[in-house]
């Protein structure tokens, strides 16, 4: 014991090199004010149309995840033993999870489930540029319902999240699963070649129809690739694309577009696109990808109808549609348009801290400003005002009021603009209302 | 679309105005031209008595006596299919109306004003100073898309003696010819809206 003791006092203190895992992030203050922002838009516009949260734990039974990603998915399914040594996985989606609570909680839930959900998955994945093995998946969800007036209101919550985000040119490019395969079944595509098709389909927007002509030509006739090619391509107004598509199963999508512009999402956006497949095999009805022209970043959200959600914990069927928005796709997009500049910090007005004399006064303008809803700090010590100034400089924060002996006997307040420099004094009686008035504009 | 107001129905007004309910200023720099405009169309008013609304028995017509600041919601809420009002207050109220036509009367400014002695001499120098209106949305929306971030302090009337009492550094107020900036020592800065009676529907 004493010995250590003495040892102890012989090395250097040991530290531990402060680092993150590969593939993980921190946030400072600034990123998680528009991360932040980002995300209290999009929930938003969620709640105004009705949806509730639910949370599920990070954690889950390791058989509860298994298997329902894929072969690719359960290799970058995080598992461990706990210490009780249960077999366990870290939420790998939102999706599966909340599959097993509709299952175990579909008696006391109200149906159709509407529920949105953002939080943070896991996923062994090798970290590149724009993947992390730490991320947030932002899902909105119906479930427990087949009508079409679900897939028109996930088309209306789309649409109002990137109007609300500020994205001026976005397009909803839909279509439906039921369109595709009948178009694909009377072309007389084999059943089991289908979903090869589809994923070339979805790459018609990248590689272009002369590469996609010759890729499909090595899977399905050249006469098959023809009338494919011809439907694909297609241009016009999305009832010119109907009427012209008349032979096919249209009435879904007559349907919703219909109603689509009865909840008044233009045209110009809502984009029927007849190529849009959306590889995964599990879409059965309406699809939906958004994309912002302006930038070369793939699909900032995508989603569509699926049956039997719960199948693999529950035999009761519950149909759903929904979409999962790219968080940190959307975030690079709104960087790069610009649209995140006037996200700040959280403190607007910074009040100084002269000395003990004037302490009393700071701080019944303090708890002023803050019962007004104004987020309002003082500075912890009696320093000089130029570096009290400094520290709001570093916040980001706009105002600080000065509080001296001189303004406190004359009544007054002085108010500097950081941004400007200009100083301002005023009576303080009129400290609130100066603000208040500053806020609402 | 401009007009002047004449005592004979100007050959525009096609105003089919059966059943029509027109809300005016019951009194007010709008009421005389409001008056002499609902006559033109063949509307037998009156306005005797204390009544707000006076049934018109040949024309078929009803108007209705509001205070100005009411008539857009009276109109947007559809309890009036028709309004007169002038372009400052309907700027301010942001109801859910649209402009028939401009009336030619009622002709005024919304004016930002400054203490003659004062430093502020031009509309930059607002930035974080205090504004005071019965105009905020119309003073907010017009600063705001000049980049001009200033306090704005709402009044309801008399906002010309704001500055005096140190309540406010500048105003925005509607003048018409100017005799109430110059009794209160006060210049003009700059035009933030030029208005005049319309007519508004739903």
């Amino acid at each position: 014991m004493e010995q250590n003791t003495t040892q102890q006092k012989t090395i250097q203190p040991r530290t531990i090199q402060p680092r993150i895992l590969k593939g993980t992030r921190d946030f400072l203050p600034a990123d998680m004010a528009r991360r932040d922002y980002v995300m209290n838009t999009i929930r938003r516009v969620f709640e105004r149309f009705g949806y509730d949260t639910i949370e599920t734990p990070v954690i889950e039974y390791a058989e509860t995840l298994l298997g329902k990603y894929g072969e690719e998915g359960t290799k970058l399914l995080y598992q461990f033993k706990d210490n009780g040594g249960r077999d366990i996985a870290l939420r790998y989606d939102q999706t599966v999870p909340t599959a097993r609570f509709v299952a175990m909680y579909a008696n006391q839930l109200p149906m159709p489930f509407k529920r949105y959900q953002i939080s943070r998955v896991w996923r062994a994945d090798k970290p590149a540029k724009g993947r992390y093995r730490e991320f947030y998946q932002c899902d909105v969800d119906i479930i427990g319902t087949d009508a079409i007036l679900s897939e028109v209101e996930i088309a209306a919550v789309i649409n109002d999240v990137f109007t609300e985000l500020g994205f001026t040119h976005y397009r909803i490019r839909c279509n439906s699963r039921r369109l595709i395969n009948s178009i694909l079944n009377s072309i007389g595509v084999p059943k089991d070649t289908q979903p090869k098709v589809l994923q070339l389909l979805d790459k018609l927007d990248k590689i272009g129809p002369d590469s996609l002509r010759i890729e499909l030509n090595a899977i399905i006739d050249v006469v098959q690739v023809d009338a494919l090619m011809k439907v694909m391509t297609m241009t016009g107004s999305t009832t010119e694309k109907l009427s012209a598509l008349q032979e096919y199963d249209v009435s879904e999508l007559k349907q919703f577009f219909a109603l689509c512009n009865d909840y008044t999402i233009p045209e110009s956006v809502l984009e029927f696109d007849v190529s849009l497949a959306r590889g995964l095999d599990y879409y059965t009805g309406i699809i939906y990808e958004v994309m912002i022209p302006e930038l070369t970043l793939g699909s900032v959200c995508g989603g569509g109808r699926y049956e039997n959600l719960c199948s693999m914990f529950t035999t009761r069927q519950f149909s759903g549609v929904g979409v999962a928005f790219g968080f940190d796709r959307i975030l690079m997009a709104m960087e790069e348009l610009n649209l995140l500049n006037m996200v700040g910090l959280n403190a607007q007005v910074l009040v100084t801290n002269y000395d003990q004399t004037t302490l009393s006064d700071s701080i019944t303008a303090v708890r002023a400003l803050q019962s007004a809803g104004i987020n309002t700090e003082l500075y912890m010590q009696p320093v000089k005002f130029a570096k009290q100034f400094t520290y709001a400089n570093q916040k980001q924060i706009p105002f600080v009021i000065v509080l001296g002996p001189d303004e406190i006997a004359r009544q007054e307040v002085t108010i500097k603009n950081m941004e400007t420099g200009k100083q301002k004094t005023i009576p303080r009686s009129q400290l609130v209302s100066y603000f208040n008035g500053m806020i609402t504009s | 679309m401009y007009m002047t107001m004449t005592n004979t129905v100007p050959q525009s007004v096609e105003l089919d105005i059966r059943d029509q309910t027109i809300a005016i200023q019951r009194r007010g720099k709008l009421y005389d031209g409001s008056m002499q405009f609902v006559r033109s169309l063949g509307i037998e008013v009156s306005h005797q008595g204390p009544g707000l609304i006076e049934q018109c028995p040949t024309s078929g017509a009803c108007i209705l006596y509001l205070r100005d600041d009411d008539i857009p919601e009276y109109v947007a809420r559809g309890a009036a299919s028709m309004g007169i009002v002038g372009e400052n207050v309907l700027a301010e109220k942001q109801a859910a109306v649209t402009i028939v036509r401009k009336l030619g009367f009622g002709q005024c400014r919304l004016v930002l004003a400054v203490p003659k002695d004062s430093p502020l001499m031009s509309l930059a120098d607002l930035n974080g100073e205090r504004i005071a209106t019965s105009y905020p949305r119309v003073v907010n929306a017009f600063l705001k898309a000049r980049g001009i971030n200033a306090a704005i302090i709402t009044i309801q009337g008399s906002v010309e003696v704001a500055p005096e009492l140190n309540l406010a550094d500048a105003i925005c107020d509607i003048i018409q010819t100017g005799t109430t900036l110059q009794a209160h020592n006060l210049i003009e800065l700059e035009t933030v809206l030029e208005s005049e009676a319309v007519l508004i529907t739903q």
